[in-house]
């Protein structure tokens, strides 16, 4: 049986995870609300461990690293997710602003 | 074109379609369903790549978990911000700099030389990784697993109202 | 004679003492500057017997001293030679006429001073510079090479300076010390060059070596009368030569035995010496150094003639016939060779005579607190003792025989009358002149009626203290000039007459004494004829000078601004110094104050002004900033590896 890997070629998943992570750039720079930031930041960690996938499966086929790192990639991801909400409602409640630009205390 | 490729092309077709939808779209709940949308648009390339196990940890926490931690985020941050302008006053900027990262990366890309093993993908099924993971990656495992309680004692701690806060 | 280092030892070490110890010596120490000079001049004797003894033959053992620093292979402008600072004396003829001179006339004002000085401000400090003075100018008479000969040159000045302005609270004692430093250190940059100019080429600096150079013909005759003319620059900055002679009259606001010791007998006349002593040199330069100094000491001599005859302070009287008197020396030593014996003749008893001159007048002023001639008057009769002391001095100077001041100026004209009938000529028209100015500022002293009353009441004779070293002087003024005949001569044990004993420095031959009876009736008649003269205008009413003074009121105006000389000296400073100061002033604080040291830091608080403008608080400002110089990176890291 043929797996697809074998028909894609390696470059097509390394552009498409690029594209996903230039647009995930730009989502952390321009986006005004910090959990619209946050999300831009979990695309950008997604297309990592698309990255580290593609690696694993076409480059590293016996031990597979990058699996396992794209694994550890979800789990943090996961952790800075709680603790990022956390910081964001705290922020919050003391500002009642959730505009990155409003909190801008150092200011020249 | 196989079959594959047209798989391969709807797939990161929607996936980048809803990133875009991310990081342009003015209601933020909207933001947030476009996110789920690309994040199981990613586990689709986690099976075309033949790691089905990924796959379902990703729709799982990613677009279950995670994802739904975020709406809840944004439900409780939703003051009298109604969305007017979504994106900030530096978006021409943004749109350079991303642009060139991305065309760094794409140069990258083209420049180099990959090495490519046809016909010996490697099927890794979930016995393996779980044997790997518990004899080789122990350690990481165990550190990853300290993280988290960290990550939740510390959410907790942070986000905990105190008395007589509002 | 190789002990002769202890004549400015001793008051070297007195200087020490008193500079650091006046304040606890009961007396403030005076007695051991007295003691210090007094001790010099005993052993002058002694030297000057081992010197005498060994005349006329060739001087052995007349040297001493030691190389103090050497420093080898020094280049300059070409040549390389070694530079030695020897400190070094020597002791013959020239010297010895010097040592007589500065031993006594020292002792003289350090007694004088005991009187006068008493009970001024800093009288121990005083004693003490007084001291350093001595050392310095006893050293510089004994000196064997032109280095050390340079330092204690500016040792005197430097003593001059802190004497003239011993009264510095006084503003113009304190410009006069200026003035008198300043122009005596353009003269001593002069002598600096003239010394370097001859180690460039000697090689060394001892000066019987580059003597015997200069008499062998090794010195190329141009740069050698370059290298002259440098050293008499100095030697007329020191002994008030025209231009130079602006700060002498200026110097008088210093004490009066300041006046009389180191303005009228010993450092004025270093450049005398000076040039008598390098007349080795000026013998094998070209004619033109000669003449040069010839020229100078006649314009100096003249000027200050006529000057003298309008001044009104006493002090600035005498020290007009002082510039006349140095400028007479100075034309001496232009004759040359042959005129060495006469200048050094005229030093010698113008020493005398001038010291006591100066010290009358202090006397006078010590008595009546006064020094203008239209408060005094009629004082002959209050202060005989300083009335016939001033006349012999006053008497003296004019060249009426048989005072030590006609041999002297006698001398003068009869080396001028084999030289050239033009100086001679010259130099007899200043006779009646120094004549008449000498008899205004007796008579208008001592004679006639008392201009002040407060102060005729005032005077009195001075103390003992001050008399006595004024008859002492007196009587030397008197009869200081029989040395010139040899009977004389050999009884205080010279082998001939003072002249021939001076020329031996320098010429193997000397000719017998003869003494000159034309020129000396010619200048006898002149004298008598200024001195009547004199007596005529000014005795009296001194009707005829009022007169005289009301019907040319320019060239009256003309004398008392000292010819405009020095009015031209301050425009000079004015508008080239300070002009050139306030270009370098403009550049100081335009280019490096406000452009370098201040703009540079506008410059950066500026850039620190606009920076902080990045700093915008925001986050997503900063993360477009990581994120652009990520690319930025990657990008050059593409082209730079593509």
């Amino acid at each position: 049986m043929e797996t697809a890997a074998e028909q894609i070629p390696l470059e097509h998943f390394l552009f498409a995870a690029g594209v996903l992570f230039s647009i995930g750039v730009y989502g952390v720079l321009s986006r005004r609300n910090a959990v619209l930031i946050l999300m831009s930041v979990e695309l950008m960690l997604n297309a990592v461990a698309v990255n580290f996938v593609a690696f694993a499966v076409y480059t590293d086929g016996a031990l597979f690293r990058g699996l396992i790192f794209a694994v550890f990639v979800i789990i943090i991801a996961a952790a800075e997710v709680g603790l990022a909400l956390g910081i964001i409602l705290r922020v919050f409640r003391n500002r009642a602003t959730a505009n990155v630009d409003e909190v801008s205390q150092l200011k020249w | 074109m196989t079959v594959a490729n047209l798989v391969f092309y709807l797939i990161a077709a929607l996936a980048i379609v809803a990133a875009l939808g991310v990081v342009t779209v003015p209601n933020v709940v909207h933001a947030a369903l476009f996110l789920i949308l690309s994040l199981l648009a990613v586990a689709g390339f986690y099976i075309l790549l033949s790691n089905e196990f990924l796959a379902i940890v990703q729709v799982l926490i990613y677009a279950g978990a995670v994802a739904t931690i975020i709406i809840f985020g944004l439900m409780l941050t939703r003051g009298t911000d109604l969305p007017t302008v979504s994106v900030g006053g530096q978006w021409p900027l943004a749109l350079l700099a991303s642009g060139a990262f991305g065309g760094a990366v794409a140069a990258a890309v083209i420049d180099s030389t990959w090495p490519r093993d046809v016909g010996e993908v490697t099927l890794v099924s979930i016995n393996d990784i779980g044997a790997v993971l518990f004899k080789d990656w122990l350690l990481p495992f165990e550190i990853v697993s300290v993280v988290l309680l960290v990550a939740l004692i510390g959410a907790i701690v942070i986000s905990t109202q105190e008395e007589g806060e509002a | 004679m190789e002990q002769a280092w202890l004549l400015p030892a001793i008051p070297a070490g007195a200087f020490v003492v008193l500079a650091l110890l006046n304040g606890y010596l009961p007396r403030r120490g005076d007695f051991i500057a007295i003691g210090a000079i007094a001790a010099s001049f005993v052993l002058f004797f002694a030297v000057a017997i081992d010197l005498l003894d060994q005349l006329p033959g060739e001087l052995e053992h007349n040297t001493s001293g030691f190389d103090w620093l050497t420093i080898n292979g020094i280049q300059l402008l070409g040549q390389t030679n070694d530079f030695v600072l020897r400190i070094g004396f020597r002791v013959d003829q020239l010297t010895l006429v010097m040592l007589a001179v500065v031993t006594f006339i020292g002792l003289m004002v350090q007694v004088y001073s005991l009187g006068y000085m008493k009970g001024e401000v800093r009288y121990g400090w005083y004693y003490a510079v007084l001291s350093l003075f001595l050392a310095s100018m006893l050293t510089l008479v004994l000196a064997d090479n032109f280095l050390l000969l340079y330092i204690v040159w500016e040792g005197v000045g430097i003593c001059s300076f802190l004497l003239i302005g011993h009264y510095f609270e006084r503003r113009s004692a304190a410009e006069a010390a200026k003035k008198a430093f300043v122009t005596t250190r353009l003269g001593d940059v002069a002598l600096l060059i003239g010394i370097i100019l001859l180690w460039r080429e000697a090689g060394t600096f001892d000066m019987s070596e580059i003597f015997h150079m200069a008499e062998a013909g090794e010195f190329d005759q141009g740069y050698l009368t370059m290298a002259t003319l440098f050293l008499f620059g100095g030697a007329a900055g020191k002994s008030a030569q025209f231009p130079f002679h602006v700060w002498l009259p200026d110097a008088m606001e210093g004490p009066t035995p300041v006046s009389a010791l180191i303005h009228a007998a010993t450092m004025v006349v270093a450049g005398v010496y000076l040039v008598a002593r390098v007349m080795p040199l000026f013998e094998a330069s070209y004619d033109g150094a000669l003449y040069v100094v010839l020229a100078i000491g006649l314009i100096t001599t003249f000027i200050s003639a006529f000057m003298g005859l309008v001044m009104t302070d006493i002090k600035r009287v005498v020290a007009y016939s002082t510039l006349n008197s140095l400028g007479l020396m100075m034309v001496a030593l232009g004759f040359g060779e042959a005129g060495v014996g006469a200048a050094m003749l005229y030093l010698f008893s113008h020493a005398f005579f001038k010291a006591l001159l100066f010290l009358a007048c202090g006397s006078v002023i010590h008595a009546t607190e006064k020094q203008e001639v239209t408060a005094l008057g009629g004082l002959g009769r209050k202060m005989p003792i300083t009335r016939a002391t001033f006349l012999v001095g006053a008497m003296a100077m004019a060249g009426l025989v048989p005072l030590s001041g006609f041999f002297a100026k006698d001398e003068i004209l009869v080396a001028a009358e084999h030289f050239s009938y033009a100086p001679f000529i010259l130099i007899l028209a200043t006779l009646p002149i120094t004549a008449m100015y000498m008899v205004r500022v007796y008579l208008l002293t001592f004679s006639g009626e008392p201009k002040d009353a407060h102060a005729h009441e005032h005077a009195h004779e001075s103390a003992p203290l001050m008399s006595w070293p004024l008859v002492l002087l007196a009587g030397l003024a008197a009869v200081a000039g029989l040395v010139v005949f040899e009977p004389i001569g050999k009884a205080i044990g010279l082998e001939s007459g003072f002249l021939g004993f001076v020329e031996s420095v320098l010429v193997e031959e000397v000719h017998a004494f003869e003494f000159n009876w034309p020129v000396a009736i010619l200048s006898s008649l002149l004298v008598g004829g200024g001195l009547g003269a004199g007596v005529m205008i000014w005795g009296g009413e001194a009707a005829p000078a009022t007169a005289a003074a009301a019907r040319f009121p320019a060239v009256h105006r003309l004398l008392l601004n000292k010819f405009y000389v020095d009015a031209f000296y301050q425009w000079a400073i004015n508008n080239v110094v300070l002009g050139f100061a306030k270009v370098i002033a403009f550049f100081d604080r335009a280019v490096v104050n406000d452009t370098g040291v201040n703009g540079s830091g506008e410059v950066t608080n500026g850039l620190g002004f606009l920076l902080k403008f990045q700093q915008t608080g925001k986050l997503p400002n900063y993360a477009l900033a990581m994120v652009l110089g990520v690319a930025v990176l990657a990008i050059v890291g593409f082209s730079v590896k593509g």
